[in-house]
């Protein structure tokens, strides 16, 4: 017998231990290898396109509205040279970026277009056709079903009511339940930029404050996929969901008592702990790196920075799963306390996927750098400088946490 | 003369405001077995964590193999070991790699993990998990597990403790083999028959005092009453007469009866162990 064994030796026995309980425990396997074939199943199978345009719909087409309008002005009077500014306005509103617009006849039509009662085709040559799916027309070969998010009818007076301010005009916008709340307030904002070109005058319109978080902007141009944006969510759901096991282990240690049968052996409790840590950190990072790879985010460029980030995020959770492991007196108390720290701590990871949906204070959250410092890496590409400001203030976060979570085991561990 | 493996000297311990431990004093030798008898709640566990590091030292001495106790002192931990009243084994092991990871924990490479199981008839079950075996099972690991390190102080809490008695002889088998080995073991229980066939001396702890601590012989001779029970045929049933032991009234009375014709059957009685406990503390042992 020795009584002189090293520190290294009583870890790797721990670690050695904790493994052998952890695979034979048919729910943390089954949580693994569910987490890791979902996400990766989830991330191949979400769209790896962008939809950049808004497709609208108005009524009566723009060639109609504006001759009508054009000739009513001329009637009142109206210099020549604001009629030419209509005609400039008719050509940004077809060739504004960003949007595509289907021109229908009357209201009827684009109420039905917009049901989808009727279909919208778009055929090579850029022509677009409303085709009835229970008719018997066949649809042009080689057009593209296209699906206009909202529609507008306008009267037919518009144009003249706006410029000579006689009658404040109407217009009707028709958006499918399915429409988000951000593309309707866009054409709204549209219909008032109309009306304020044509007009030469600035309306009473008021726009709603909006504040967007960074994460997961809109780069003009650089539009990110649902799947590209799924990359470092991925890891991060892994990550997560890796602290629900590793709690049960360390819970389960506690209300088992084995961990005061380590204890009246050469097994100190920072043994105990840090094998603990190293053994949840390297399971977390361990999983979210197979992820990482499996949906290709690592670069020659980003691997190590990468690598540090997961690292953080994993001693993050480690710490998590310290609290949540110690607090619990149950498996149902734990699964409790697990849920009141890690809904908190997921909130930053709908401002990926949804950005503008949440407040600012997100920005607060000890998972914020990290799921900010995952997705500017795997979507951006940003590089060590541009995050080192993150990663201090994700550093300080894990600390933070990881001192709570060692404090908190200590004391129940010592309370046994 | 051989220095005790564990010497204890005015050890009290309180949980808040209340002492479970007062001053309690003793000591144990070098294959020496000391069984601490009592109620539940008197302390004798507490004492045991108090030993073994478990809780810290609040007042009084306590050296193991000369070593002042202390929480986390890895020399001294390696050379002691335990057996929790509470079945704390890892479940999803097998019950030799229990004991094969325990013996890596105090460096032993060659722990003899199979020969352990053998001692504690559970060679059939070595690569079952922990999980599917019964409660006397698992308290026969836990003794396997207490002796993994050859340790030469033990600390067995409880270790029959609501075991079957066919169980429970074997495991004091091997307790005795472990003293007999020169093990210094301190014994905690609330059976009276396992106290007296297995202590080597015996301390009544109550209400965390120890109250006496000699050898149950000793304790029956200055506390327990020694008597003599005669059966007579009395017509077509039996009467019993009890006599005092010691009394010369008992010796002229013993005579005339042993001379009868009725008799039947004489036996002596001496005092349990549960009968001086209750003597000394107006209390019994369970409860």
């Amino acid at each position: 017998m020795s009584s002189n064994i090293s520190a290294g030796r009583l870890l790797i026995a721990l670690i050695k231990k904790d493994i052998r309980v952890y695979s034979r425990n048919m729910i943390y396997l089954f949580l693994m290898v569910l987490g890791l074939a979902f996400f990766v199943a989830i991330y191949w199978l979400v769209p790896d396109q962008v939809e950049e345009d808004i497709t609208f719909a108005i009524t009566p087409p723009l060639a109609t509205l504006i001759s009508e309008g054009k000739e009513t002005l001329l009637e009142h009077g109206v210099p020549e040279y604001m009629l030419e500014e209509i005609e400039e306005v008719e050509a940004a509103f077809k060739e504004e970026e960003g949007f595509l617009l289907v021109e229908v006849e009357n209201e009827d039509i684009l109420k039905k277009v917009i049901g989808r009662e009727l279909d919208v085709y778009k055929t090579d040559q850029d022509q677009i056709i409303i085709h009835d799916p229970g008719g018997d027309k066949e649809i042009p070969a080689g057009a593209s079903k296209i699906v206009p998010d909202i529609g507008m009818s306008f009267p037919s007076s518009f144009l003249s009511d706006t410029v000579l301010g006689h009658e404040k005009p109407t217009v009707t916008v028709f958006a499918d339940a399915a429409v988000p709340e951000e593309i309707r307030g866009a054409m709204e904002a549209l219909i008032r930029e109309m009306a304020y070109q044509l007009a030469g005058k600035d309306l009473p319109v008021e726009m709603p404050d909006e504040e967007t978080i960074i994460l997961g902007q809109d780069r003009i141009g650089d539009q990110i996929s649902m799947r590209a944006k799924m990359r470092p969510l991925i890891a991060f759901f892994i990550l997560m969901m890796e602290t629900f096991s590793l709690a049960s282990l360390i819970s389960n240690e506690v209300l088992q008592r084995t961990v005061t049968a380590l204890l009246v052996t050469p097994v100190r409790t920072w043994h105990f702990l840090m094998a603990k840590t190293l053994f949840g950190t390297a399971l977390a990072m361990g999983q979210a790196v197979i992820v990482l790879i499996l949906v290709g985010a690592f670069s020659a460029t980003n691997w190590l920075l990468l690598l540090v980030i997961v690292l953080l995020g994993s001693l993050l959770f480690t710490a998590v799963a310290m609290l949540v492991g110690a607090s619990g007196k149950d498996f149902i108390g734990q699964l409790m306390y697990s849920m009141l720290f890690l809904i908190p701590l997921m909130i930053p990871s709908f401002a990926v996927l949804f950005p503008g949906t949440v407040a600012t204070w997100v920005n607060l959250l000890p998972t914020y750098p990290i799921v900010r410092l995952l997705h500017d890496v795997t979507i951006y590409g940003i590089h060590w400088l541009d995050s080192i400001n993150l990663m201090i203030y994700a550093a300080l976060w894990t600390l933070a946490i990881y001192g709570a979570g060692l404090f908190v085991l200590k004391r129940k561990v010592a309370a046994l | 003369m051989t220095a005790p493996s564990i010497e204890v000297k005015d050890l009290s311990h309180w949980y808040g405001n209340l002492q479970a431990v007062k001053e309690v004093s003793f000591d144990v030798y070098p294959g020496e077995i000391l069984g601490f008898l009592g109620p539940n709640g008197a302390g004798k566990s507490t004492t045991i964590k108090v030993l073994t590091g478990q809780l810290a030292l609040q007042e009084g001495r306590a050296k193991i193999l000369r070593r002042d106790i202390g929480r986390e002192d890895p020399v001294l931990q390696s050379q002691i070991g335990v057996s929790f009243e509470e079945k704390n084994l890892y479940l999803e092991m097998s019950a030799l790699e229990n004991l094969n990871f325990f013996a890596s924990l105090f460096g032993i490479r060659d722990a003899g993990s199979a020969e352990a199981l053998q001692r504690v008839g559970l060679s059939d079950r070595a690569k079952d998990r922990v999980s599917s075996f019964s409660k006397g099972m698992r308290q026969r690991l836990m003794i396997a597990r207490a002796f993994i390190n050859k340790p030469s102080v033990l600390f067995l809490d409880e270790p029959t403790d609501g075991l079957d008695p066919v169980t429970a002889n074997q495991i004091r088998k091997t307790i005795r083999e472990e003293a007999d080995r020169g093990a210094a073991v301190l014994l905690t229980t609330h059976n009276m028959h396992e106290a007296d066939e297995l202590s080597d001396r015996v301390a009544f702890i109550n209400e965390g005092e120890i109250v006496a601590l000699d050898t149950a012989e000793r304790l029956k001779l200055e506390y327990g009453k020694r008597s003599i029970r005669v059966r007579l045929r009395d017509g077509d049933g039996v009467r019993e007469e009890k006599l005092p032991l010691d009394g010369e009234q008992s010796s002229a009375r013993l005579s005339e009866l042993a001379a009868s014709p009725d008799l039947m059957t004489i036996h002596t009685e001496e005092a349990t162990l549960e009968a001086i406990f209750i003597h000394l503390t107006g209390r019994g042992l369970v409860g």
